[in-house]
C-alpha cells in the first residue's frame, strides 16, 4: 500500500512539472520582454564599454575624450590582448559584462560572424572608401560590413645592417640565397625565415601562382577550391625546399620553437637577415640591432613576394547594450584624424588611404616597408574553413623543410587532409 | 481507513499528513517547505524544463548553451525538492502507522531532540553535499550531455540553436575516416605513453629507492636529497627547459652530450618516434622522484628480522629482494601505482609544454604526440568542436575509470584481510 501511495505522490508531482514545462515559451517571452526593458534603461545611462589592445589605449585617450563630450556618454576603456577578445566575448556577451565595442584580428571575422557574436554595420560607401581596400575586404563577410579596419600589419624583411650593408641587399629571394650560401658558416646564417609555416611560406608559394582558397564570381572565399597542390603551389615549395636542403637554415628553425630560435639568432647578431612582423621593430632595438626594414624580396619569376595582412579592427558586440552609439565610436575612433593620432602614439601602421602619403608614416622606415608590401599582400582568408588549412599546411610544410617528403607528394597530402577536416567539421553547415 | 493511509494520501500536499496527525509545527514547517520551493523555482524550473526539451526555438532570444545549463540545474533542484517531499511522506505514513498501533506520538520537544541527536550527521555535511551537487556534479552532467547535442561552431550561440542529436556524435568518431583514424592514432599512443612512462618513472623510483637503502651506502641523506629535486622543481619550468634542451640544432643534448660520444643529432622534435622517446625520457626523470620517495618510506618499515631470518636460512640477496622486498613494497605503494598510471593518461602537461603535440603528421587532425586529453583540447580551441570533444571526453573517463577500478580489484591492498 505504502509503495503505491509513494508512487502516487511522485506521479502527481511529475504531472504538475509538465504543465509547468508546458508553458515554458510563453514564460520566456515574458523574459526577453524584460531583458529589452533593462537595455532601454541602459539608454538613458548612456555608458560604453570599449575593449582595447594591451599598452594601446593610450592612442585612443584624446578621442575618447571628445567623443564623451559631444555624446554626452561615459566610456569605459579596458585593456585585453587582441587576440583573446572574441573569445572573453563568448562568455562575457551573454553574462552582460561584456563590451559594446572591441578590437580583434580580421581573419576571425567569418568565424565571429558565423557564431553571431558581431553586430553588422551600416557604413557609407563613402566612409569605407577612406580605408585601403585590403582592409576594408576583411572586414566584410557575405557582402555585409561588420567593422572597421584600426591597423594592418604585414611581413617585412629585417637586415642587419653591421652584416650586411645597405648597397648590397639583395632584392630577391634568389639574391638572398647566394648570400647565405655565402654567410652560413658555424653559428652564423644569411636570411632565416620560417617557411615551415603556411604563414610564411605562402608568400613564395602565392608568388609562383599557389593559393590558399580561391574566390568565386561575386569575390568570396570558395572553400572547395584549394589551390594549396597546384602547379605554383609545388614550385614554390621546391624554391622553399633548397634552402632546408643546404642547411641554409638551422634544423631547430623547424616546429614549435622555430619562432623563438628565429628571434634570438637575430638579436643576437647571427643571422644577417629576418622575415618577422612589425611586432618585432622594439623588441629588435632593444637587443641593440642596427637593422633596416624593406619590402619582401622578389622572386625568381619576377614576382614580389606576398605576405598575408593581418587587419585589426574594432566591431561592435551583438551583445552590445548600446549599439548605435557604438556603431558611430566605431566610426568616428577610425577616422582619419584619430587614426593619425593613434598611429603617433602606439606605432600602429593605420589602415586610411590617405594617411600612406602622411610624412608622419612616410617618414618612418618600417611603416614605409609595411605600407609597401601591403600592395603585394593578400588578406588572410576570414572563412571559418581556414582554421583546418593552418596544421595540415603547417604539416605538409615540416615534411618538406626536413626532407622527409618532396614538396608534391606532401601537399598533395595536405590539400587531402584540408579536404577531409572541412567535410568533417564543416558538412552540413 | 487506517491512519497511515490517511495520513500518506493527504501528504500529497505537504505538510497536510502532519496536520491530520497533529503534528502542527511540523506540518508547517513541510507546508512552508513546499509552498516556498514552488514559488522560488517555479519559473526557473518552468523555463529549465522547457529549455533542456526543446534547447530553445527562436534566435537570437534563447541561448541552447544556457538553457541546457539552467535545465541541469533544474533536474538537481527538482531532485532535492522530490527527496524533501519524500520525507513527507514517509513521516505521515510513520506517525499515521504508531497510531493506528494506539502509542503515543513524539512531542514537539522530542522531535526537535530525535532531530539534534540522530540528524547531526545530516546536518553537518548538508551543507557540502549542497556544494558536492553543484560543484562536482553539475559540471558533469553538463559536459555529458553537451555530447548528445550538436554544439559546434555552425550550431552555436547566439546565431544558432543547438540540438540535441543523440548517439550521432559518438557514432561519427567512429564512422567518419579522418576521426576514426586519428581516434585510433590518438589512443593507441596514449595507452602506449601511459603504460612505458609510468613503468619507468615507478620501476627507476623503486630500484633507487632500494638501493640507496642498503645499509653500506653512505651519505644518504644526501644523495636522498639530489634525487628528489626533479620533483622539487616546478614541473611546467623542467618541462620547457627540456623542449630547449631537446631542439634539433641547438639544445645541449645534440650538441654537447651527443656529439661529446660522437653520436650524430637525433631529430627530437621533428620525428614522431624520436619526439615519443623523448617524452617517455622526460616524464620518467620527472616522475621517478615521488615514487623514489614513497618507497624509501616503506622501506623503513620492513623488519630487520625477515632479513636476518633470510640470511640464517640462506638466501641470496636476490632472493630476498625477490620475496621480502619487492611483495612488501607493492602491497604498500599499489594505490599510488595506479593514480600515478592514471595520471599520464591525463598528463596533458608535459604534452602541451614539450611540443604542443608535434611535429604534424599527414592525414590526421592531431599531432604526432598528442594524448587523447591533448587532442580534445586542440577540438574545443581551435576546431570548436565542442560535442565531439565531449564524446570523447566521456570515451577518455569510461576507460579511465574502467583501468582504475580494474587494476584496484586486483591489488591486495584493497582486499580485506
Amino acid at each position: 500500500m505504502i509503495r503505491f501511495k509513494k508512487y502516487l505522490g511522485l506521479i502527481s508531482f511529475t504531472a504538475l512539472l509538465f504543465a509547468l514545462v508546458a508553458c515554458g515559451p510563453q514564460e520566456s517571452d515574458g523574459d526577453s520582454g524584460d531583458s529589452s526593458d533593462s537595455s532601454e534603461n541602459a539608454e538613458e545611462t548612456k555608458e560604453l564599454t570599449v575593449w582595447a589592445d594591451i599598452d594601446k589605449s593610450a592612442g585612443i585617450e584624446a578621442a575618447i575624450a571628445v567623443f564623451e563630450e559631444e555624446h554626452d556618454v561615459e566610456i569605459e576603456v579596458i585593456e585585453k590582448a587582441y587576440a583573446q577578445q572574441v573569445e572573453d566575448l563568448r562568455l562575457d556577451g551573454p553574462a552582460g559584462t561584456g563590451p559594446d565595442v572591441f578590437t580583434m584580428p580580421g581573419d576571425q571575422i567569418g568565424t565571429a560572424v558565423t557564431e553571431g557574436l558581431l553586430k553588422e554595420l551600416d557604413v557609407s560607401e563613402d566612409v569605407q572608401s577612406i580605408y585601403t581596400d585590403v582592409a576594408m575586404n576583411s572586414q566584410i563577410y557575405d557582402g555585409k560590413v561588420y567593422g572597421l579596419p584600426k591597423a594592418v600589419e604585414t611581413n617585412v624583411l629585417f637586415y642587419n645592417k653591421d652584416l650586411v650593408s645597405e648597397d648590397e641587399v639583395p632584392t630577391t629571394l634568389d639574391g638572398w640565397y647566394e648570400l647565405s650560401l655565402e654567410l652560413t658558416e658555424g653559428e652564423n646564417y644569411g636570411l632565416l625565415a620560417l617557411f615551415d609555416q603556411i604563414y610564411y611560406a605562402n608568400g613564395v608559394l602565392s608568388g609562383y601562382g599557389g593559393y590558399v582558397f580561391g574566390k568565386d564570381a561575386d569575390g568570396n572565399f570558395d572553400p572547395t577550391d584549394i589551390g594549396l597542390n597546384n602547379e605554383g603551389a609545388i614550385e614554390g615549395a621546391e624554391s622553399i625546399q633548397k634552402f632546408y636542403d643546404e642547411g641554409l637554415f638551422p634544423s631547430g628553425l623547424v616546429g614549435e620553437q622555430g619562432i623563438n630560435v628565429l628571434d634570438s639568432l637575430f638579436s643576437e647578431g647571427k643571422a644577417a637577415a629576418v622575415i618577422s612582423g612589425p611586432w618585432n621593430l622594439g623588441p629588435y632595438e632593444e637587443a641593440g640591432i642596427n637593422y633596416g626594414v624593406m619590402k619582401l624580396p622578389e622572386l625568381a619569376n619576377g614576382e614580389n613576394m606576398s605576405a598575408f595582412v593581418g587587419v585589426k579592427s574594432y566591431n561592435v558586440s551583438t551583445y552590445a547594450k548600446n549599439p548605435e552609439l557604438a556603431e558611430e565610436f566605431v566610426e568616428f575612433i577610425t577616422n582619419e584624424e584619430n587614426s593619425k593620432t593613434r598611429y603617433e602614439i602606439t606605432g600602429e601602421v593605420p589602415a586610411v588611404k590617405a594617411l600612406a602619403e602622411d610624412p608622419v608614416v612616410a617618414e618612418s622606415e618600417a611603416a614605409q616597408a609595411v605600407a609597401q608590401q601591403s600592395q603585394f599582400s593578400e588578406l588572410t582568408p576570414s572563412i571559418p574553413e581556414m582554421n583546418e588549412v593552418w596544421t595540415p599546411a603547417d604539416a605538409a610544410l615540416q615534411t618538406i623543410a626536413t626532407g622527409k617528403a618532396d614538396p608534391e607528394e606532401a601537399l598533395n597530402q595536405a590539400v587531402e587532409t584540408i579536404e577531409g577536416q572541412i567535410e568533417a567539421n564543416h558538412a552540413g553547415q | 481507513m487506517q491512519h497511515r493511509t490517511k495520513a500518506s494520501l493527504l501528504s500529497i500536499i505537504p505538510g497536510f499528513g502532519q496536520f491530520y496527525n497533529k503534528q502542527w509545527v511540523k506540518g508547517l514547517v513541510f507546508l512552508g517547505f513546499g509552498g516556498a520551493f514552488l514559488f522560488a523555482f517555479g519559473d526557473m524550473l518552468n523555463m529549465g524544463y522547457w529549455g533542456i526539451f526543446t534547447l530553445g526555438t527562436e534566435v537570437p532570444r534563447d541561448n541552447s548553451v544556457f538553457l541546457l545549463a539552467q535545465g541541469i540545474i533544474a533536474i538537481l533542484v527538482t531532485l532535492l525538492g522530490l527527496l524533501v517531499y519524500y520525507l513527507n511522506f514517509r513521516d505521515a505514513y510513520k506517525n499515521g502507522e504508531l497510531r493506528d498501533k494506539n502509542r503515543p506520538l513524539s512531542s514537539l520537544r522530542k522531535q526537535y531532540h530525535n532531530l539534534v541527536e540522530s540528524g547531526y550527521p545530516y546536518v553537518v555535511s548538508g551543507p557540502s553535499f549542497f556544494i558536492l551537487v553543484f560543484a562536482v556534479i553539475f559540471p558533469i552532467l553538463f559536459s555529458l550531455a553537451v555530447a548528445f547535442t550538436n554544439y559546434d561552431l555552425y550550431h552555436s550561440p547566439p546565431a544558432n540553436l543547438v540540438d540535441w542529436v543523440g548517439f550521432d556524435t559518438f557514432a561519427k568518431i567512429f564512422t567518419v575516416d579522418i576521426w576514426r583514424s586519428t581516434f585510433f592514432d590518438v589512443l593507441g599512443w596514449t595507452v602506449i605513453w601511459t603504460l612505458v612512462a609510468t613503468t619507468l618513472q615507478v620501476g627507476l623510483g623503486i630500484l633507487l629507492a632500494v638501493v640507496v637503502n642498503q645499509k653500506d651506502i653512505h651519505f644518504k641523506r644526501v644523495v636522498r636529497t639530489v634525487l628528489v629535486l626533479p620533483w622539487a622543481v616546478p614541473g611546467f619550468v623542467t618541462i620547457l627547459i627540456f623542449a630547449g634542451l631537446f631542439n634539433d640544432s641547438f639544445g645541449a643534448i645534440n650538441n654537447d652530450i651527443l656529439a661529446f660520444f660522437g653520436i650524430d643529432a637525433i631529430p627530437w622534435l621533428t620525428n614522431a618516434a624520436w619526439s615519443k622517446l623523448a617524452l617517455i625520457l622526460m616524464q620518467g626523470w620527472l616522475g621517478f622522484p615521488y615514487i623514489f620517495l614513497v618507497t624509501t618510506g616503506v622501506l623503513q618499515s620492513i623488519p630487520d628480522d625477515l632479513y636476518e631470518a633470510a640470511t640464517i636460512d640462506g638466501a641470496s640477496i636476490f632472493a630476498k629482494f625477490k620475496h621480502i622486498t619487492m611483495p612488501m613494497i607493492l602491497l604498500a605503494i599499489a594505490p599510488i601505482i595506479i593514480t600515478q598510471y592514471t595520471f599520464n593518461f591525463n598528463n596533458f602537461n608535459i604534452i602541451y609544454l614539450f611540443n604542443g603535440g608535434g611535429p604534424a603528421v599527414p592525414g590526421s587532425t592531431a599531432g604526432g604526440t598528442d594524448i587523447l586529453v591533448s587532442w580534445i583540447y586542440k577540438l574545443t580551441m581551435q576546431s570548436s568542436q565542442y560535442s565531439l570533444a565531449a564524446a570523447l571526453t566521456i570515451l577518455l573517463s569510461v576507460f579511465v575509470i574502467g583501468i582504475a577500478l580494474w587494476q584496484f580489484r586486483r591489488t591486495n591492498s584493497f582486499k580485506e584481510d
